[in-house]
């Protein structure tokens, strides 16, 4: 099947991994997309060396945004933030692993756009 | 009734396939499709008469004039407006209740007055008063809405009073579908001394309207979604209003004499039309007037109440599904709903892959959505060219899509 509804898909929806929520998050960022009212919450906590220990989502969404942030939170484990600052999102695609057609690319990059934002406040703690 | 298969050749688009299906085109409520009388005309226009309007003293300049301003009575007429001084030509319906909202607006209200909208509204028809609102220190208030999905009539006593001096509400709404009841609206606001704009971008297309049986002040309605082209829609207003409103846009066309540091205006409608105006999309509508008049607007609505109550039937028969608005009687051929936890943007892609085109979202309606409890819905709307046999194919796309999903959703 030429679309993104493969199984794999399909079973990170229905079988979310690390959802939830953490105990003492470092970093933490939500999001909504105003085209559709998804909804997104990531938070991450780092170990001693600044890499994710452990990461969780909560949210609402589409299939295609809520397997995107099972996905996406799978891979971020043990990156350093150089290397979640590095993130692009050609690589966040690719995680999916099926093909994303123009009008599902929001949705898509949702949690890499949330990750952005958390990072951000991050290293730019707000007064 | 009317011959959908008949009519269904007049479009061209309809027999193109999408995603290698068959095109099954349930989004007319978002922008209509055109039927070949109106890409033959537009096309023809600039084929072998084109020139710039109401400029050129030479043949062809002249005849272009008659056309583009013929479609102006093509539009008074197919309104029923007093006069074709009344008919503005603008954009679209956005434009057209910004138009009403700058140039009539910011003279009309102060600090203490009141501008009512309703719960059901489009953002054009919010926005544009929020502005307004904001600019004239006038407060927005809301007629709300029944669970139902249909005004709450006997909340308009107490929110209507001598403070309200703009009452804008739609015709049809784009989400529930809920046709209100619009002439005894205008009366009760006309009671108080309130000005009325009533948003027929929804109601034009599929309802026989009379502004002057309708009694509102302003209606505002694009082309697009009547079978005619993008880029032209319509303002209807009294004239005694226009005559009283300073202009909109300022530059060529609506000027009668300009000097270094003054300028007067050009007569109504021109006086609100400045600039080169959208000439061929001006007789694209006329020829789609010409097209709906064919057809006749009383056939059309009874062809889409058939189809929308044939379409509710079968929907409302799939587990699951639940249909926001009105029952068939009081609704146009719009229906929104949710189906079982399936994301509507999900429904809506997987859909399309079997060639059926509906809308996912909130269609310019969040503050509805957000009075429906919702954040989204999908919507299938129906027109003309629309079948039973349509609404059938969506009811067998929707069973495809829960079958396919099966336990993930
Ligand atoms: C009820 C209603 N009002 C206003 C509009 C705005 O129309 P346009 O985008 O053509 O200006 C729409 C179009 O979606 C509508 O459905």
């Amino acid at each position: 099947m030429s679309d993104v509804y493969r199984p794999h898909i399909l079973d990170h929806y229905a079988n979310p991994r690390n959802q939830g929520r953490l105990d003492a998050p470092d970093i933490v960022a939500d999001a909504d997309d105003p085209s559709c009212g998804d909804q997104l919450r990531l938070e991450i906590a780092l170990d001693a060396h600044g890499r994710v220990a452990q990461v969780a989502f909560e949210g609402e969404g589409c299939i295609v945004s809520m397997a995107s942030a099972s996905i996406f939170t799978e891979s971020v484990k043990g990156k350093s933030l150089e290397e979640l600052e590095a993130l692009s999102e050609e690589d966040a695609l690719a995680l999916l692993d099926a093909p994303v057609s123009a009008a599902r690319r929001r949705c898509a990059l949702l949690p890499l756009k949330v990750l952005q934002t958390g990072l951000k406040t991050y290293r730019e703690p707000s007064p | 009734m009317l011959d959908a298969e008949r009519i269904r050749a007049d479009f061209p688009i309809l027999s193109c396939r999408t995603n290698d299906k068959p095109l099954i085109f349930l989004d007319s409520a978002a922008s209509s499709q055109k039927p070949a009388a109106v890409l033959e005309a537009m096309d023809a226009a600039y084929r072998t008469c084109y020139a710039n309007v109401h400029r050129g003293v030479y043949a062809l300049s002249e005849e272009a004039t008659r056309y583009y301003e013929e479609a102006r009575d093509k539009v008074t007429a197919f309104i029923n407006a007093a006069a074709r001084e009344e008919v503005i030509f603008t954009r679209n319906a956005t434009e057209s209740i910004n138009l009403v909202a700058y140039a009539w607006g910011r003279k009309a209200l102060g600090p203490g007055d009141r501008i009512l909208a309703t719960e059901m509204e489009h953002h054009s028809n919010i926005v544009p008063w929020q502005l307004l609102a904001q600019e004239t220190g006038a407060e927005l208030r809301y007629l709300p809405i029944t669970d139902a999905g249909e005004l709450q009539l006997d909340a308009l006593d107490d929110l209507l009073d001598e403070r309200v001096k703009l009452m804008a509400f739609t015709l049809m709404s784009n989400v529930l579908g809920t046709i209100t009841p619009a002439a005894e609206i205008v009366r009760r606001a006309h009671a108080v001394g309130a000005t009325v704009l009533v948003d027929g971008a929804q109601g034009v297309p599929h309802l026989p309207v009379d502004v002057q049986a309708l009694g509102c002040d302003f209606l505002a309605f694009s082309a697009h979604k009547m079978c005619g082209p993008t880029g032209i829609g319509v303002l209807y207003g009294r004239r005694a209003l226009l005559e009283a409103m300073p202009p909109f846009l300022g530059g060529g066309d609506m000027i009668r004499r300009v000097e270094l540091h003054r300028a007067t205006w050009n007569d109504l409608p021109w006086k609100f039309e400045a600039g080169t105006p959208p000439i061929v999309e001006g007789i694209g509508l006329g020829a789609a007037v010409d097209y709906l008049n064919r057809l006749g607007m009383d056939a059309i609505a009874a062809h889409e109440r058939d189809t929308a109550r044939y379409a509710m039937e079968r929907l409302s028969a799939l587990p699951g599904l639940h249909i926001v608005g009105p029952p068939a009687d009081r609704r146009g051929g719009v229906i929104a709903f949710t189906f079982r936890a399936i994301h509507p943007h999900d429904l809506a892609h997987l859909l399309d892959t079997e060639g059926i085109a509906v809308r996912a979202g909130h269609h310019c309606a969040q503050p509805l959505h957000a009075r429906l409890g919702l954040n989204a819905t999908t919507r299938a709307s129906f027109y003309v060219y629309n079948t039973r046999a349509d609404a059938d194919r969506l009811a067998e796309g929707l069973e495809h899509v829960a079958h396919m999903l099966g336990k993930a959703v």
